[in-house]
């Protein structure tokens, strides 16, 4: 493909730009692939050097470190407090007892349990007496592979901070060297509200997020490498245990699935992400441009009662979409008011399959989802109109543009290029829109072909509905359910990282300081 | 250490429970979770007190009782069985799946003899994975029939699909049956033809055969009526009592809607048992479910307390209770003592599952994954234009239903002997080993009469099977059966 | 006006009356679309309102406009665990409000004020985990909080723990926010001697309140509406219920028939705190959703 410069460029007519950009975008997409792989590289290897230069560090500290210094490679926190820095030193010492206590008293237990997920599942014994059935149970794979995630974590976190100690005791080493006086508790408590505040406020959110975020994700990525469902769920002698790649063999096999004769996963898989992508394209844009639309209407000099017209439209932001989704979804069925009004007036002979017809489905989940997306950009666009220059307009006025012309020349590429991070996010955020979906339609109408042993799929699931199928399903595959939760953010990912790399508005954060 | 500790932990506690076990002594009071559905929170809660105040045991039970439908029970449970209910009422349908998760305690041999002798066979067989009695019958009416509009539907239509619908069509009203949405409804069609879809659980509740024809003559004969119903334009695909109050003029669902679709339609409210339709001149009933709600233990770790929740669910799903269940929410019994008496026949709801009960078919075990794959031929049926068409819709049903039996590639390419030998009559499989390159024997020697016949076929499907003819026995002994998996030559040997 | 002001002299006076007749009927055109628009995104809400009203049956029907008028639905509501439920979700929805804004405030605030080795790497490792759909967590959360006793009956501190938890991910449009307040004045009062926290405390919070309105009102609406989550956590316990659990429950095939028309009005009491509170403070939520949403 020809490359143009920028003089170049700009003298292409209109559609050969527009189809200049378009290849454009698509001959970036294997570069960016190929930055995206440079990137992985380029991560292990920094990697892999930075643990080789921590380790020769600490090497270092130790055969040039004092005593002091070589004795805290094993009580933590010992240079700190024969240094004097109590504060320090005592919370070393406290992590360190309470990482070696937990470890001794639980930890080991499911450290060790984790390459196997647990060896005896429940037994169940008759009991002639009482003539009942009892249950005894032992391990259970899920609290193991649970908590063996989490004694993994501890003990990351012990390393980085016995890391930690190591430095202090280099690094106080080296100031007292130098004659200059440590910092004292205090000093630290003063300098986690100024120069180290940072650490103070982020202390509290990053936890949340590790705890609550990162390691239950860890845990399901994990659990896709295991057998875990409904049948292996601890009360049976069934214990889940890990099958290496298979869940992704059959996820991805381009093989019909079991027995041999049904659609295979793949394939529906695929099914469910095209009509994903195409929902989420739809919803994007359809709200996009009907939202800025409805904005532009409101804001258009002369038309009154501004804030009546908006707050109307913002009711559907706050009402819950359990009742307003539920009750539209009803309105839309056969026998629903929709249809009956429709009918009474004699328009149509016979109730419109608005939730029976795929085609009519799809088309109605989109319709409906105006209904609940238009508040949320007439809103942004609002804001963001009127911070768009008058003089612009005026000049474009005096230069003989019509409407549509300002629209596209000076609105559009404004609204385009403040909001491009925000269509970004949304388009992601309608790939993953449970609410719509669920409530509207649960799916439905059913698609025979691709409806399998992985449950019931329909026309309008989308890929997170059909996850939340699978994990709620006949079987509860949740192993399976972990498979498709990676494909998706695969997927995602893989959309964002080629949108990042061509909007430019995206790249640069400091551009909006 | 700690296992060390655990272990002598449980010692003195088996001891200590033995103790009491061995005495028999229930007595005390136990916290319990109790799951039933909503509207029967209130009566249960009373029933627990009454075995509270009436049991010889001194057990009392410290009861709390959530509204959990019956139709979510097997999923809640399945989340996390440790935090579901102790006691908890479910749909039959989940029953296997709930077996298979360990989520039912078995029950003990007396109270399995009473059970069985004291409810009717469909709902023991319900309750029963392989010969194993997980839980007890609570009611025996999850079965469907017709209501329907008496001021739409004229009397002398209500025995021919073709006739209702024409009403409907006529009126501008629904006719509701779920067919599009619920294998269980859809059914139908296919048991009034005569097909049927039995499955084989184990012990341990796991799926192991299954018998299915809808993919038959007689299963194209029951596409064909189903297509009549939903090409229509006022077919509703719907078993909500209310569709009444929004434009439908007959709904197929069951007892549980009785009182809110007398309320709705008053006077004008008729039922009765489900229509027939016709194909190529002959008529067909169509067909039902009849399906029961059972109550299950869940497993326990004291013995003690296990032996108490057992005496409160067979006395909750004992004569008494069943019958004041009967009175307070109109839910029919599977107790036979109660299913005799005088109100419960006279019941009008209760009347129609009794007429369409010739036609309906004992629900059984039923794999989970069927409900799923059984509810899409109404949507190929509908999409289909022609006979090849409709074939094609079950042909995509047989091969999903096939689909859910993984076979390890040793039974798949194995081989096994099939036919009237050991006693079987060509219903059991007994297996071969490989002995050599090509050939293979028998695990076991069978005593044959002369005249016997029987088969070799592999992957317990008859794809692959030898000999054309079945082999016949010339002389009566006892003999290996040899099978030569290059030449395809089978015989016999005695050693 | 002033625009149009502007040009009118520019162009004939013959042209200039067509342009005010042409605005005139782009106005009624507009006008007659805002009512259109209007009307169809009131009448589901209007619907539901009626349907509250309706004392003459329980169930669903194909009227809209109640033949009796009553306010029995209301009344039943007290009867049932609705107020229990009602109270669950308040509680939760006042503090997830004042937690997650702490938390969000903290977080969004120091990203956007602070630069420190791993902030771009914590930035891009919050937007990678922010891809992953966040429903398959679900299954592991319940067991966490299940081992901390906060699930079923307990649900609620439970709830509002994983509701604040993970709260720090969504610091894009309050930093945005803060993007947009001038550093200068930061480096100022550097300058004089004030201490970060003081900075914050003195300066950066006066001039936030869009932002931190914004930031409590999501955040107090979050909990009305969540029902997936919150199912789950309280799976079989209608005491742990929050209201968006209760009221969906109601619509089971068991229950709608006698509960169809309490959970309307249910839904009508849900909805009515949360919109009185959005419309008093629809303005901060503009300036908030505008200042930070779109430069992310």
């Amino acid at each position: 493909m020809k490359t143009y410069s920028d003089l170049e460029f700009l003298k292409l007519s209109k559609g050969e730009k527009f189809k200049y950009k378009f290849l454009s975008f698509f001959a970036g997409i294997p570069k960016a692939l190929l930055n995206l792989l440079l990137a992985l590289w380029n991560l292990i290897k920094g990697a892999g050097v930075t643990i080789g230069k921590e380790i020769a560090d600490i090497c270092s500290t130790f055969i040039h470190g004092d005593w002091k210094t070589k004795l805290s490679f094993i009580f933590m926190g010992f240079g700190c407090l024969a240094r004097g820095q109590i504060l320090r030193g005592i919370l070393f010492l406290l992590f360190e007892v309470v990482f070696i206590g937990y470890m001794v008293l639980a930890g080991g237990y499911w450290l060790g349990m984790l390459p196997s997920l647990g060896v005896q599942g429940p037994t169940k014994e008759y009991n002639e007496i009482l003539d009942v059935e009892v249950t005894t149970f032992h391990d259970n794979s899920f609290k193991i592979l649970l908590y063996g995630v989490l004694t993994l974590f501890f003990i990351v976190a012990f390393i980085y901070t016995w890391r930690q100690n190591v430095k202090q005791n280099q690094l106080a080493e080296k100031i007292l060297a130098s004659g200059k006086k440590l910092r004292s508790g205090k000093d630290d408590l003063r300098s986690l509200v100024d120069d180290q505040f940072h650490k103070t406020l982020l202390a509290l959110p990053l936890t949340g997020i590790l705890l609550f975020t990162v390691m239950p994700i860890v845990f399901m990525i994990l659990v896709a490498f295991t057998n875990y469902d409904g049948t292996h769920n601890g009360y049976t002698n069934n214990l889940f245990t890990w099958v290496g790649m298979d869940n992704f063999n059959t996820m991805l096999s381009w093989t019909a699935g079991k027995g041999g004769n049904t659609q295979s996963y793949s394939a529906t898989f695929g099914e469910v992400l095209v009509w994903t992508l195409i929902w989420a394209f739809f919803a994007t844009f359809t709200n996009y441009f009907l939202g800025m639309f409805v904005a532009m209407a409101i804001n258009k000099k002369g038309i009154k009662l501004k804030k009546v017209w908006r707050t109307i439209l913002v009711l559907t932001i706050a009402i819950p979409q359990f009742i307003s989704l539920l009750y539209v979804s009803k309105m839309f069925a056969k026998n629903g008011i929709v249809n009956g009004f429709l009918m009474s007036m004699g328009w149509i002979q016979e109730a419109l399959p608005f939730w029976e017809d795929p085609t009519w489905a799809r088309v109605t989940v989109v319709l409906i989802n105006i209904w609940i997306g238009i508040p949320y950009l007439m809103l942004i666009a609002t804001g963001i109109l009127m911070n768009i220059p008058a003089d612009l307009y005026e000049s474009a006025r005096i230069d003989g543009a019509n409407p549509w012309q300002q629209y596209t020349k000076i609105t559009l590429p404004y609204m385009l290029f403040v909001t491009g991070p925000y269509l970004l996010t949304s388009f992601t955020g309608n790939m993953n829109n449970f609410n719509v979906i669920y409530l509207l339609t649960g799916g439905a109408p059913t698609n025979p072909a691709a409806s399998s042993a992985a449950g019931s799929v329909g026309y309008t699931d989308l890929l997170i509905t059909w996850l939340f199928k699978i994990t709620t399903g006949a079987e509860s595959q949740y192993y399976l359910a972990s498979v498709v939760g990676i494909l998706v953010f695969v997927v995602v990912a893989l959309i964002s990282l080629v949108v990042y790399n061509v909007l430019p508005s995206i790249k640069n954060e400091e551009d909006f300081q | 250490m700690k296992k060390f500790l655990a272990i002598a932990l449980a010692l003195v506690m088996t001891l200590s429970l033995m103790g009491t076990a061995l005495a028999g002594d229930l007595a005390g009071t136990y916290d319990i979770k109790v799951w039933v559905a909503e509207k029967a929170v209130d009566l249960t809660k009373q029933q627990i007190d009454n075995f509270n105040k009436t049991n010889d045991a001194g057990i009392t039970f410290n009861a709390t009782v959530e509204a959990v439908s019956e139709a979510d029970a097997g999923t809640n449970m399945i989340t996390d069985v440790e935090a579901g209910g102790d006691l908890y009422c479910f749909a039959q349908d989940q029953f296997a799946r709930l077996v298979q998760a360990g989520a039912l305690a078995k029950l003990g041999k007396k109270a399995a003899d009473t059970v069985i002798a004291n409810n009717d066979a469909g709902t023991v067989a319900a309750a029963t994975s392989g010969d194993t009695l997980y839980a007890y019958p609570l009611t025996s009416d999850n079965g469907y029939f017709m209501y329907y509009d008496k001021s739409v539907i004229p009397e002398e239509d209500v025995d021919s699909l073709e006739a209702l619908i024409a009403d409907c069509e006529k009126a501008q009203k629904y006719f509701a049956m779920e067919t599009n949405t619920s294998a269980w409804y859809l059914a139908a069609f296919f048991f009034g033809t005569g097909c049927v879809s039995e499955w084989v659980t184990d012990n341990d509740g796991s799926f192991i055969e299954v018998h299915d024809t809808f993919n038959s003559p007689q299963g194209l004969i029951a596409a064909k009526g189903l297509k009549k119903l939903v090409d229509s334009p006022f077919s509703l695909s719907s078993s909500e009592a209310s569709a009444f109050a929004s434009d439908a003029a007959v709904v197929v669902t069951g007892i549980w809607a009785y009182e809110d679709i007398a309320k709705m339609l008053g006077d004008n409210m008729g039922v009765t048992d489900l229509p027939s339709f016709e194909v190529d001149g002959q008529q067909y009933h169509i067909g039902s479910f009849n399906g029961c709600k059972l109550l299950g233990v869940k497993p326990q770790e004291d013995a003690v307390k296990a032996a108490a929740l057992h005496r409160l669910a067979q006395y909750l799903t004992g004569e008494e209770c069943q019958m004041e269940r009967f009175e307070a929410l109109s839910w029919g019994p599977s107790n036979v003592a109660a299913q005799a008496s005088d109100a419960v026949q006279a019941n009008p709801g209760l009347a129609a599952l009794i007429k369409q009960a010739p036609y309906s078919v004992p629900q059984g075990q039923i794999h989970g994954s069927w409900w799923d794959i059984g509810k899409v031929i109404a949507d190929d049926v509908k999409a289909a234009t022609d006979e090849a068409g409709l074939q094609a819709a079950l042909d995509n049903y047989t091969d999903k239903i096939s689909a859910l039996f993984t076979m390890s590639d040793d039974v798949k390419f194995g081989w096994t002997v099939i036919g009237a030998v050991a006693g079987s009559m060509w219903d059991k499989d007994f297996p071969m080993t490989k002995v050599s390159a090509s050939e293979w024997k028998s695990d076991e020697a069978f005593e044959m009469d002369a005249g016997t016949e029987f088969k070799v076929r592999q992957g317990l499907s008859w794809d692959n099977n030898f000999p054309a003819d079945n082999f016949k026995v010339e002389e009566a002994g006892t003999y290996f059966v040899i099978f030569n998996e290059s030449t395809g030559e089978v015989s016999i040997s005695a050693e | 006006m002033s625009q149009q002001n502007a040009i009118a002299p520019t162009g004939p006076v013959k042209k200039h009356m067509g342009l005010k007749a042409s605005r005139a009927l782009g106005n009624t055109a507009i006008y007659l679309l805002l009512i259109v628009v209007s009307a169809i995104w009131l009448i589901p809400f209007i619907c539901i309102l009626l349907q509250s009203f309706r004392v003459e049956s329980t169930w669903q029907v194909g009227y809209v406009i109640p033949q009796q008028w009553g306010l029995d639905n209301y009344k039943g509501l007290f009867e049932t665990d609705f107020p229990r439920w009602y109270m669950n979700t308040f509680i939760a929805a006042l503090c997830t409000a004042v937690l997650q804004t702490i938390i969000v405030l903290c977080m969004s605030y120091t990203l956007s004020r602070f630069r420190f080795k791993m902030r771009n790497g914590l930035m891009r490792f919050m937007l990678i985990l922010g891809m992953f759909p966040g429903m398959l967590t679900m299954i592991i959360l319940y067991r966490v909080l299940k081992d901390l006793g906060m699930t079923q009956a307990n649900a609620l501190p439970g709830l509002i723990l994983v509701y604040v938890a993970s709260s720090g991910m969504g610091y894009y449009v309050s930093k945005g926010f803060f993007d947009t307040i001038p550093k200068s004045l930061d480096e100022a009062a550097r300058v004089d001697g004030a201490t970060r926290f003081q900075i914050l405390k003195k300066i950066i919070l006066p001039l936030s309140k869009p932002i931190v309105i914004y930031t409590v009102l999501t955040a107090f609406m979050g909990p009305w509406g969540d029902f997936v989550f919150a199912r789950y956590i309280a799976f079989g316990s209608s005491a742990g219920s929050n209201v968006a659990v209760g009221l969906y429950n109601w619509l089971s095939k068991d229950q709608i028939n006698t509960r169809y028309t309490m959970f309307c009005a249910g839904g009508v009491l849900v909805a009515v705190p949360v919109t009185i509170l959005f419309m008093c403070l629809q303005k901060y939520y503009v300036e908030g959703v505008t200042g930070g949403a779109v430069k992310g």
